[in-house]
């Protein structure tokens, strides 16, 4: 194989690592603050995307300002369904709180996927891209929106870094990941902070649907592939760790680019790319049940 | 509880669970027998191909709404059910069971899936009920032989087929064949490679998750196969069909000067395409099962404008189908001056009439097996765009050579 | 007197059996398919409202005893009875072999793993088309080569009730009180000396092995078998039917199936809205009837016939104590 064709396609993963990253970042998020793995979150990524989309569409925002806007409406709408459905959580009479966290988000999951068919319809739609064109390097043709939505992902990721470790808010969030308790001792209100956390984490997952949009269209559906890449990068990078979830996102990128390019059966290598992360996932879990880099997993009682 | 709340509570639930028990055998209401009633089965959410069913139910409520305006059939108004079979064989036994036994329709239009209609075949053959099926393409539903069986659409036999051999008529000697792994895909697939052997084309096939939407580390890979391919030939009818085609476009693979690209499956002549691919679409191979617009007749033309008034979009050729199919049945309805099921299904067997895809016949050799109660006529052309936007319609046809408009066989990109 | 409701529940049945030729074949259809899903979704409640293990791999063990007896019975032409016993087999076989996987998986983890096996099963049955159609389909052989439905709701409704009673005796042993300790704290049932490892593997294997009888069986009943019954959505279905109706025992878990089948059928008319409005009704359920929604109703029908023998004679007496104090 020639070092142009290995090249292409690391970089290609690498591109794709970026978003998968930035929607496992935020189900660690949550995990880490609210202690149950988010299985809505691809969802929140789809409505993200959907959102922008008709932004642009319907107010004639320009799509990076849609962007944003996506993400300050998906930061609102987490917030109020955090409000609505996850306050058990924090209450000492709900027994057996995993379990609570993982059928809730299943059901919140189940009903945003199917209301957003009859919300949105069945057929895919395109926003317009961020940056048309194509810039070439040398062999490497790469799309200008790609090369936007990996910059702009790594900026945000970068930029939450920043927020969780030099700002005070960023330092209470990370507080109350490690204790509620003691938090709360300090005078921070862990109620507030989980509602913080939920909304940061589909804030990211918004841009990253926004982001992507010009390059795959959307569709209801987009969320389930999406789910399933980060529950792999997150339990990999470690539940609760937002650059083992930044690497994590990376090299499961590559890992599918590189399936996909490198599998001596050309015929099934495509088909079973999908199913190689979930393998990888599986060992690792087997070998490792708290992930790679994980702390040990951490329950609510 | 006190005992006369005991017996209240028990008899209570007596009732509820009798309820549950005889009520249904009751369901069988006293229908009104002042409608003719259709059904229509089809998906209209996941894991099915709603985007696709929800056309083809517009169109038949467009058939519907068309009929009775003019009077109904035999003095009554047309009444449609419609059943939503989500692509899994169970639903569309439930479906087609509820259409006959409790709804009581005399004939069925419609399905999407092939393995679904497999399923709901066996119920309307075990009821004597017709069923028009629309778009399914696997050869089994007509092979099997069931007199209850009709399709509009066309089978693999013929569409496959007409690829394989533009293929090898146009000179590609080295194919990728990229199918998604839905009935479709594959039927598909076991049609064209056998046809590609037969020409001495050679050929490598990769299977796709029809929720792909990412194909670039794969088009790399077939970017960089020795030999090089000629032609990317691409069974894929889900949404992923515009970033596939895109990506393909982006990467420099196809269409390019050294290899050219077909998409079989739907997506290519939909409307949101170019919005989609944009220049990416400029010469994509694609087949057309609608009349090529130079040969369209009056029902064609007042359909698609119909259908764009009322939907604000443009009909598919699923749509076009299924609005041929409810006219088809309503003419037979006619003919047989009865609701009886054997009495259509006789009558559809003698079926010639003029409807949005051309002259309707229904063939009823044995041989080969699928030909029993197909549509032989089912147009199928190959396209090839040569404008950025182009219409289906306006589209040069390549294939076959008969009906094609051009003098090439397959327009090379320049670059 | 006591107990009795499990007389209406047998007159029921009884009635439910006889009435069934009357039964239009729609209907029947309907049935069948609700005891399917019974069987399905008591399995499940074995393995999550019992042991704690939110498996979300039950689908797919499903779809493997359905390819398995399908494909043994087409390539060797055993009889179909047989082909079901070697997918049960092969899914208990399975089923233990996941549940020893993930033994020190707790909680959500254990939930993404048997999400990532199910996705692996489905892609695999969907690729390798040679071997089981893909999603073209498998042609499965009937079991019965009958122009009606009713030899099937018969069976069915042996296959139901032969699996609740297995089950059942399970559940009342102290196998079943084992698996209760589970999911309420492990730590503290494995100090009293509940062998915890042991009852998570043969929580898997047996509840896995039904999910492998109701697949087998859907697989000859429906004569088409693909690979999207594996498929997410249909697990998410059965979660939502077991919670509504209440995961935590075996006959609220079937009647979750049963109700919510038949609503599905019923609310035909609604389309598209149908599965969104359930997810609400699972939401709601979730954050104010967290038992399930028939689970009070159950109880209800179990104290029918125990009348003063309840608590309220020793709330009386402490009532009576504490206003003579």
């Amino acid at each position: 194989m020639s070092w142009d064709y290995l090249f292409i396609q690391v970089m290609n993963g690498l591109v794709v690592g970026v978003i998968y990253a930035m929607i496992a970042i935020g189900v660690t998020l949550i995990f880490s603050i609210l202690k149950i793995v988010n299985f809505a979150h691809g969802d929140l990524y789809m409505l993200g995307g959907y959102c922008a989309y008709f932004i642009i569409k319907l107010l004639g925002f320009p799509p990076v300002l849609a962007m944003v806007a996506a993400m300050a409406v998906l930061f609102v709408l987490a917030i109020i369904l955090e409000r609505l459905l996850l306050t058990p959580l924090y209450s000492d009479a709900t027994e057996r709180k995993d379990e609570y966290g993982l059928i809730v988000t299943f059901g919140l999951a189940f009903f945003l996927r199917n209301a957003a068919i009859i919300a949105f319809g069945p057929f895919p739609l395109k926003p317009p891209s961020f940056v048309e064109g194509i810039t070439e390097f040398g062999d490497l043709r790469v799309t200008n929106d790609r090369i936007f939505a990996a910059g702009v992902g790594i900026l945000l990721i970068l930029a939450l870094l920043y927020f969780m470790h030099r700002t005070l808010w960023g330092q209470a969030l990370d507080a109350v990941s490690q204790s509620r308790d003691s938090a709360a001792i300090v005078g921070i209100n862990p109620r507030r902070f989980n509602s913080l956390a939920f909304g940061v984490g589909a804030a990211l997952a918004a841009a990253a649907g926004a982001l992507i949009a010009p390059i795959f269209s959307l569709a209801p559906d987009m969320g389930v592939l999406a789910n399933i890449n980060a529950y792999v990068i997150v339990i990999l990078g470690g539940m609760g760790s937002v650059v083992g979830s930044a690497l994590g996102g990376i090299f499961i990128g590559e890992a599918e680019s590189l399936f996909t390019a490198f599998f001596p059966d050309p015929t099934r290598a495509f088909a079973y790319t999908n199913a190689f992360g979930v393998l990888v996932l599986m060992l690792v879990l087997i070998y490792r049940p708290t992930g790679l880099f994980g702390r040990r997993h951490l329950r609510m009682e | 509880m006190r005992i006369k709340g005991r017996w209240h509570a028990a008899a209570g639930f007596a009732l509820l669970v009798g309820g549950f028990v005889i009520l249904p055998a009751q369901f069988t209401q006293a229908y009104a027998q002042d409608t003719i009633r259709i059904g229509w089965v089809g998906p209209l959410s996941p894991p099915g191909g709603y985007a696709e069913g929800a056309l083809m139910k517009q169109a038949a409520e467009l058939a519907a709404d068309e009929i009775n305006a003019k009077g109904g059939l035999l003095g009554k108004k047309i009444e449609m059910f419609y059943e939503d079979t989500r692509g899994q064989p169970e639903e569309g036994t439930a479906a087609a069971e509820r259409l006959v036994s409790q709804d009581h329709v005399v004939a069925i239009t419609g399905e999407f899936h092939s393995s679904v209609f497999l399923a709901e075949m066996e119920v309307v053959h075990k009821a004597g009920i017709p069923i028009i099926a629309v778009d399914v393409w696997a050869n089994k539903i007509t092979a099997k032989g069931y007199p209850e069986v009709f399709r509009v659409a066309p089978c693999q036999a013929l569409i496959a087929s007409k690829y394989g051999e533009w293929i090898a008529a146009a000179g590609f000697k080295n194919v990728a064949v990229l199918w998604e792994k839905t009935d479709g895909g594959q039927s598909a697939k076991d049609v064209l490679l056998p046809i590609l052997d037969q020409h001495h084309v050679k050929h490598d096939e990769v299977g796709a998750d029809p929720n792909s939407t990412e194909f670039t580390a794969e088009i790399e890979r077939l970017k960089s196969h020795n030999p090089p391919y000629d032609f990317f030939m691409t069974e894929f009818s889900e949404a992923g069909a515009y970033p596939l085609i895109t990506q393909s476009y982006q990467q420099g693979f196809a269409p390019s000067a050294h290899t050219g690209i077909a998409n079989s499956g739907g997506p290519a002549v939909d409307e949101t395409f170019w919005e989609n691919v944009k220049d990416a679409g400029k010469y994509v191979v694609t087949e057309n099962v609608g009349l090529p617009k130079n040969a369209w007749n009056e029902i064609t033309k007042s359909f698609n404008a119909a259908f764009k008034k009322k939907y604000t979009k443009e009909p598919s050729p699923q749509a076009v189908e299924n609005y041929d199919a409810m006219l088809v049945l309503a003419d037979a309805i006619k003919r047989a001056k009865s609701t009886d099921g054997k009495a259509i299904i006789a009558a559809l067997e003698k079926t010639k009439m003029l409807a949005g895809r051309g002259e309707y016949s229904f063939s009823t050799a044995h041989e080969p097996d699928w030909a029993y109660h197909q549509f032989m006529g089912a147009p199928v052309g190959l396209i090839q765009y040569d404008k950025t936007g182009q219409s289906p319609d306006d589209a040069p046809i390549v294939w076959p050579r008969n009906i094609s408009d051009v003098k090439y066989t397959y327009n090379k990109p320049a670059k | 007197m006591r107990g009795i409701h499990v007389y209406i529940l047998i007159a029921a049945a009884i009635l439910l059996l006889v009435s069934a030729n009357g039964m239009n074949q729609y209907w029947m259809h309907v049935s069948i398919m609700a005891m399917v899903y019974s069987i399905l979704t008591s399995s499940w409640s074995l393995l999550a409202g019992y042991a704690g293990l939110f498996s979300l791999g039950h689908m797919a063990f499903a779809s493997i005893g359905g390819y398995t007896s399908a494909l043994l019975v087409e390539w060797f032409g055993i009889p179909i009875a047989l082909g079901m016993v070697a997918g049960i087999a092969v899914c208990c076989l399975l089923g233990a072999f996941i549940g020893w996987v993930c033994l020190r998986m707790s909680g959500p983890y254990l939930a993404i793993f048997t999400l990532g096996f199910s996705e692996i099963v489905r892609i695999t049955f969907s690729t390798e088309d040679d071997v089981t159609g893909g999603m073209a389909g498998l042609h499965t052989k009937p079991i019965f080569e009958d122009a009606s439905r009713l030899p099937y709701f018969y069976t069915a409704f042996v296959l139901l009730a032969v699996s609740l009673a297995l089950m059942g005796l399970l559940v009342r042993s102290r196998w079943g009180l084992f698996l209760r300790a589970l999911r309420e704290d492990e730590q503290a049932a494995a100090a009293s000396g509940v062998a915890v490892a042991r009852f998570r593997i043969l929580a898997f294997a047996i509840a896995s092995g039904f999910a492998g009888l109701a697949g087998g069986f859907y697989a000859h009943y429906i004569g088409v078998l693909t690979p999207g019954i594996g498929a997410l959505d249909y697990m998410a279905l059965l979660v939502v039917m077991t919670v509504i109706g209440g995961m935590e025992r075996l006959p609220t878990a079937v009647g979750g199936a049963i109700v919510v089948e038949f609503l599905l059928e019923i609310l035909r008319g609604y389309g598209q809205w149908r599965l969104p409005l359930f997810g609400i009704i699972l939401l709601l359920t979730m954050r104010f009837a967290r038992n399930g929604l028939l689970t009070p109703l159950w109880i209800r029908f179990v104290r029918l016939g125990e009348g003063r023998i309840a608590a309220a004679p020793a709330v009386a007496e402490v009532q009576r104590e504490d206003s003579r104090a």
